[in-house]
């Protein structure tokens, strides 16, 4: 069967870009073959037009229709826990343990693409779990995509959340030099996230290559605060059960400080205290780090307050000025 | 009076007990003391007609077939004289599995879900476990460890969500209504779990997600318990007290005040209630 002739639509493989449920009634469809579409069994069914996966730049038109979903950068060098990380807060999800206030899961369209990365943190029978896989450097331009929504009573509305899922190389390319053709996807990231975090690995920081590990992060930190532009960033620290020595916490602590001094500081960890229930064990710092994900707001535009002589609503514009 | 058509679309993969719940509720529905009964008769029985006569002898009723689709429309009445026509489709619980795995709406579905007043999914907790991780029973020694290419199958959860969010996609896109329709959660073989808290604190405990998906999608969800036959019937030996006192005798729903109720027809009630 063949393809749509449109770049950001995947019929037959998702539904249709433009939401046309019956695919018959699409004109750009309507120009490819119509007697094969007959032929094929998609004819009469409906297809979802979301995959599943984590998603790409083509999907997001779909995602972001009703509002611009907010974009959460997650920033750092290779193998410092980024995937981990969101592998984590998923599975805290999934056990209702990660009671943000006044905010409920309200729904993913990347729930295949959740399940792989948590998927290895699982129990399966006869594997014990493992941490995420190593997110591969394809030669992406932009990096996984992963959906969240939150229904936010207050506003009585539900909030579109995309999480970044990148491979740590782009982003040490990309601090090295920002134009690199290997950094494409970090720059994407830092040209759309609406807020960062910059994921400090503190097994590497104590590990054999603690001075490469820190030179790196240095220079993601220093790349991240000349091109921020005031967005929100917090340092996150995975692996907060390991302990560093103190000169190398303040080495990092200092260039994030010194380029981008409102950022707010993160522990975590996947282990947390052993005492007590195991089934209620959500390791340490996660569901605040996410509280401080969700809570992130784009800044509105405040109008200067009319000029007015009247309080009422009605001549607040438009009454003349004696 | 006036009379309206009030259609329910029952959702439930295979498993849960959509089968013995209709043979139940049109026994029950062809009885005088519930809160609906049969008005006249049903259009077409058959679908349910294995299934009434197994549990007549106090056994357990066969695996609906894949193949099966057929709806069957129950006129039933409420005692103060309203009147609705209940579709009650009948099919392969495997179909809801493959339309989850495919991502693909047959016909037949869109149209049930355009024209359904109500919803109402089926999940029986003793077949859906949210399972061990990390969190719950971390391995020491796990440092560093990280995992190599392994299959991945999607946890009873995000199957049962992404089901939903299909449903609310369909919904959106082919009716006129912009309002979803409501929804009920039934949980179904209530007796398995011996939980004795209410319906949506079982669902809260066991299914966390979900819970939390229908409670920000839905403003009132109804979530109630099921237990249709009241205690586990085998396909092959029979239930002497079953066969002797009738299965009409037996089941009972948990309202979501955590009381039970031996009236099978009440979350239809509830969910007609609006529309009735």
């Amino acid at each position: 069967m063949e393809k749509c002739a449109r770049a950001t639509c995947f019929v037959p493989d998702t539904g249709c870009d433009l939401g046309h449920t019956d695919l018959s009634k699409c004109p750009i469809w309507h120009g490819a073959r119509v007697a094969d579409a007959a032929d094929h069994d998609v004819a009469g069914e409906m297809l979802m037009p979301w995959s599943g996966s984590a998603f790409g730049l083509a999907d997001l038109g779909f995602i972001s229709g009703r509002a611009k979903p907010i974009v959460i950068g997650v920033v750092g060098p290779q193998n410092a826990g980024k995937t981990t990380l969101l592998a984590a807060w998923y599975l805290l999800l999934g056990r209702g343990l990660a009671d943000t206030e006044g905010r409920l899961f309200a729904g993913s369209y990347t729930l295949s693409g959740w399940e792989a990365v948590a998927g290895s943190m699982r129990w399966a029978p006869g594997q014990p779990p493992r941490f995420p896989a190593h997110t591969t450097s394809r030669g992406g331009r932009a990096p996984g995509l992963l959906h969240l929504s939150f229904d936010d009573k207050s506003a009585d509305r539900s909030v579109d959340y995309l999480f970044t899922d990148a491979p740590g190389e782009w982003f040490q390319r990309w601090a090295i030099n920002t134009n690199s053709d290997e950094g494409a996807g970090a720059r994407w990231v830092s040209g759309n996230a609406d807020a960062f975090m910059i994921v400090a690995d503190r097994e590497a920081l104590a590990g054999g290559a603690m001075g490469a590990a820190r030179g790196a992060l240095q220079r993601i930190a220093k790349r991240l605060g000349a091109e921020r532009d005031g967005r929100p960033v917090a340092l996150v620290w995975t692996k907060s059960d390991v302990d560093i020595p103190p000169e190398m916490e303040e080495a990092v602590r200092g260039v994030v400080m010194e380029m981008m001094p409102d950022a707010v500081e993160h522990s975590v960890s996947v282990v947390g205290e052993t005492d007590g229930d195991p089934l209620l064990s959500k390791g340490a710092g996660l569901v605040e780090l996410l509280q401080w994900a969700i809570d992130v707001r784009r800044p509105g535009l405040r109008l200067p307050p009319p000029t007015s002589t009247s309080d009422d609503p009605l001549f607040i514009y438009g009454t003349r000025k004696r | 009076m006036t009379q309206t058509s009030n259609a329910i679309l029952l959702v439930g993969e295979s498993g849960v007990g959509k089968t013995h719940y209709g043979a139940q509720l049109l026994r029950r529905l062809m009885g005088v003391t519930g809160a609906l009964r049969m008005k006249g008769a049903a259009s077409n029985l058959e679908p349910f007609e294995a299934a009434l006569e197994s549990l007549d002898e106090g056994r357990a009723a066969g695996h609906t077939p894949r193949s099966v689709n057929v709806d069957s429309v129950w006129p039933v009445i409420s005692p103060d004289g309203r009147e609705a026509d209940l579709i009650w489709p009948e099919y392969g619980g495997e179909q809801i599995k493959s339309v989850i795995e495919s991502r693909r709406l047959p016909d037949a579905w869109q149209k049930r879900i355009d024209e359904a007043d109500a919803w109402l999914l089926l999940i029986r907790l003793e077949q859906t476990s949210v399972g061990d991780d990390m969190f719950s029973k971390p391995l020491t020694g796990l440092k560093g460890v990280s995992a190599e290419n392994r299959e991945v199958h999607p946890s009873d959860q995000a199957r049962l969500v992404e089901l939903l969010q299909m449903l609310i996609f369909s919904h959106g896109s082919t009716s006129k209504s912009h309002r979803l329709p409501r929804l009920g959660v039934l949980l179904t073989c209530w007796d398995e779990g011996g939980i004795a808290q209410t319906p949506s604190e079982a669902l809260k405990a066991r299914l966390p997600l979900v819970s939390a998906f229908v409670r920000s999608n839905w403003r009132q969800p109804l979530i109630m318990g099921l237990s249709a036959l009241e205690r586990p019937l085998s396909p092959t030996a029979r239930d002497m007290e079953y066969a002797s006192k009738g299965p009409e005798h037996f089941g009972y729903v948990v309202e979501e005040d955590g009381t039970k109720s031996s009236d099978l027809t009440l979350p239809i009630h509830h969910l007609l209630g609006a529309g009735i």
